[in-house]
């Protein structure tokens, strides 16, 4: 019995004329050879030898696993989710007390369902990773762009069943982010309104809609990502992950040189090395990584709070997943104009480039300091996605209804008029648009800042009636000229103190 | 004689078979699965939102409307206006950019999105933010002081 993949014990060796016939049988029972019966019988000799004991080039890097720690998520988004289906009610009356149920009440619910969120989370980050890496490598270049283009499907699964996921929830914010999803569909010329009705099952939000949603979230979509899971994996074991040496040769542009180099490299014993356990000890430090700060994030942070049950009637602030805060940021800032269409050509642009991109950059040139367009266009990626979720954070186009009143400016001395213009201000809502010095909501200028000082009869007049353009709502008739002049005072008083400039 | 025809004939009849397997449960699995937007009723669907003296001139009221068995959630929240006594505009709540809930605030007068900044009028124009077109107005019709609308004059998701 050997464990170098080799299929040395599946053929009896030649027996001599002489031996007895129970000595060839007693040679072929289960009891004589345990393992070699198991894995004849089974079938496993070839499974052993392709897909454990094969063999890789060495001096892969443990960063290059993002790959197998996408599949030990999906095992355990797979192995929760199962368990969630036992407490999950999948109709609109049930589903949120399900949901409640699950976190507050059943044992270790909480568990359970927050390792779902946050691995279904740390996968969509680690997928983006995944891709991105191969981007700087040429990973799709010959002959792996099959490998990459199925890749691409995994990715648009993967974040659609995401967005699903958040859904089933069935909390307001679930709903409204339907919603969103919805709408953005609904922005696609000529077939918007159908695509829409194919998700809700009907004409408007109905009975059924939840119901579809969970046979795609837990029934469709896994099925054909556990396929593609296994095709993708096939081929990658196949053709191989882009290795040192052909990052650092220019000559291997076709399928037939990398083909031939990877075998070279595979089968020589100082380049090459079995899988296992070699290059599994490295995947296996990335997956625990993976594993580990999904579970610190579900023991620390717990599952995504639940919100008060679907409804369109009550106020609600929706908000999507917190991987999703850079799109809206970016959409935040999109001038009306051109907004209903790149709701539709954004992700179609996406997906066509990273659809073409094995045709587009076949050519050699696998090293990533070969590959300056590679590089500067993942930096650029990187960085905007960090930068914008920065912006959602704080999120300075929100304006909104405050009961409060405004947050004044260090050192504004108040008297007993300009205190009526304090609060006019908050009660005629200017303070839902402008901020006074640091705080408050950015949408409106800062009135506190150098930038806006009018004298008060010019202030007075642009309150009054606005000029043309102006995002902000004329005044005729809802205030007195008591009240204007007051709140008007009051600007002035947060523009007098001394600072800086 | 010639086996390369009677192999093509097999591996053709393999294939069809197939072929007409999958079709056979493929073709009418797809149409149960996308016939909600093969079905498309334009008539329109009144629904009755209370009478119209419950609306005073010039405020916006938030209305409560209890939607048609069989659409769930049950309720949805409209946003009720008479600018005049003949005339009465019911718009949707939704935001026209992303479809997001707006809140109506009485100091400023505004109608305010609480995603991307949409801020819109009194009269469902846009002043600030993405929103691409005025507020989804609602079709409606008074019988006998009755003010109803029309479910199917906004969009699915509206």
């Amino acid at each position: 019995m050997s464990n170098d993949g080799k299929i040395d014990d599946q053929m009896p060796p030649a027996e001599p004329q002489a031996a007895s016939d129970t000595a060839r049988m007693r040679k072929d029972s289960p009891l004589h050879n345990p393992w070699g019966w198991v894995k004849l019988r089974f079938g496993l000799g070839p499974i052993l030898e392709h897909f454990i004991f094969h063999r890789v080039p060495k001096r892969v890097p443990w960063y290059f696993s993002a790959g197998e720690a996408l599949l030990l998520l999906f095992f355990v988004l797979l192995g929760t989710g199962i368990f969630l289906a036992l407490g999950y009610a999948p109709t609109p009356e049930d589903s949120h007390r399900s949901v409640e149920s699950i976190t507050l009440e059943q044992k270790l619910g909480w568990y359970i369902r927050g390792l779902h969120y946050w691995s279904a989370g740390l996968m969509v980050v680690l997928i983006v990773y995944h891709m991105l890496r191969q981007v700087l490598v040429g990973g799709y270049q010959p002959p792996k762009e099959g490998t990459w283009l199925v890749g691409v499907l995994l990715f648009c699964l993967t974040i659609i069943t995401s967005v699903i996921g958040y859904t089933l929830r069935w909390d307001e914010r679930a709903l409204y982010g339907l919603t969103v999803a919805l709408t953005m569909l609904n922005y696609i010329p000529v077939i918007g309104d159908e695509l829409v009705r194919i998700v809700l099952g009907g004409e408007a939000f109905n009975d059924l809609t939840l119901r579809r949603l969970y046979a795609l979230h837990v029934l469709f979509i896994p099925l054909f990502l556990c396929g593609a899971i296994f095709y993708h994996i096939y081929l990658v074991v196949l053709h191989g992950v882009t290795t040192y040496e052909e990052r650092k040769r220019d000559d291997i542009d076709t399928a037939h040189e990398q083909i031939k180099l990877h075998e070279r490299l595979t089968e020589s014993e100082k380049t090459g090395q079995d899988f296992f356990p070699y290059q599994a000890v490295k995947v296996t430090t990335f997956g625990l990584g993976a594993f580990l700060t999904a579970l610190l994030l579900t023991i620390f942070l717990g599952p995504p709070e639940l919100y008060p049950p679907a409804n369109f009637t009550e106020d609600s602030i929706p908000q999507e997943e917190w991987w999703l805060y850079w799109y809206s940021a970016l959409i935040a800032y999109l001038p009306p104009s051109i907004a209903p269409a790149f709701y539709v050509l954004m992700p179609l642009c996406v997906v066509s480039l990273l659809i073409l991109l094995p045709f587009l950059d076949e050519k050699g040139n696998r090293g990533a300091r070969r590959r300056p367009l590679a590089v500067a266009s993942v930096v650029a990626v990187i960085v905007s996605l960090v930068w914008l979720t920065g912006i959602r954070i704080s999120s300075p186009w929100m304006s909104w209804p405050r009961g409060e009143l405004a947050a004044l400016p260090k050192g504004t001395q108040l008297t007993a008029g300009t205190s009526k213009g304090h609060v006019l201000f908050t009660q005629f809502g200017c303070i839902n648009c402008h901020p006074l010095g640091e705080r408050g909501s950015g949408v409106g200028p800062n009135l506190a800042g150098y930038k806006f000082r009018l004298s008060p009869s010019e202030l007075e007049n642009y309150v009054h009636s606005p000029p043309d353009g102006v995002a902000m709502p004329p005044y005729p008739g809802r205030r007195t000229p008591q009240e204007l002049k007051s709140t008007v005072e009051f600007v002035l008083v947060t523009q007098t103190f001394t600072r800086k400039y | 004689m010639c086996p390369l025809k009677r192999r093509s004939f097999l591996s053709l009849s393999v294939n069809a078979v197939g072929a007409a397997i999958t079709g056979a449960v493929l073709v009418p699995a797809c149409i149960y699965a996308i016939h909600p937007a093969l079905r498309k009723d334009e008539s329109p669907l009144w629904n009755a939102i209370g009478s119209l003296d419950e609306y005073r001139l010039n405020v916006m009221h938030e209305r409560i409307v209890e939607l048609p068995a069989g659409w769930n959630p049950r309720q949805k929240l409209v946003f009720v206006w008479r600018p005049t006594d003949s005339e009465v505009v019911v718009f949707s709540r939704a935001c026209t950019d992303l479809g997001c809930p707006i809140n109506w605030d009485e100091s400023s007068q505004c109608f305010y999105c609480p995603c991307h900044g949409g801020i819109f009028s009194k009269e469902g124009e846009r002043m600030a933010g993405p929103p691409n077109r005025p507020l989804w107005r609602y079709a409606t019709r008074t019988l006998d002081g009755a003010l109803e609308i029309d479910l199917r004059s906004v969009p699915p998701m509206a």
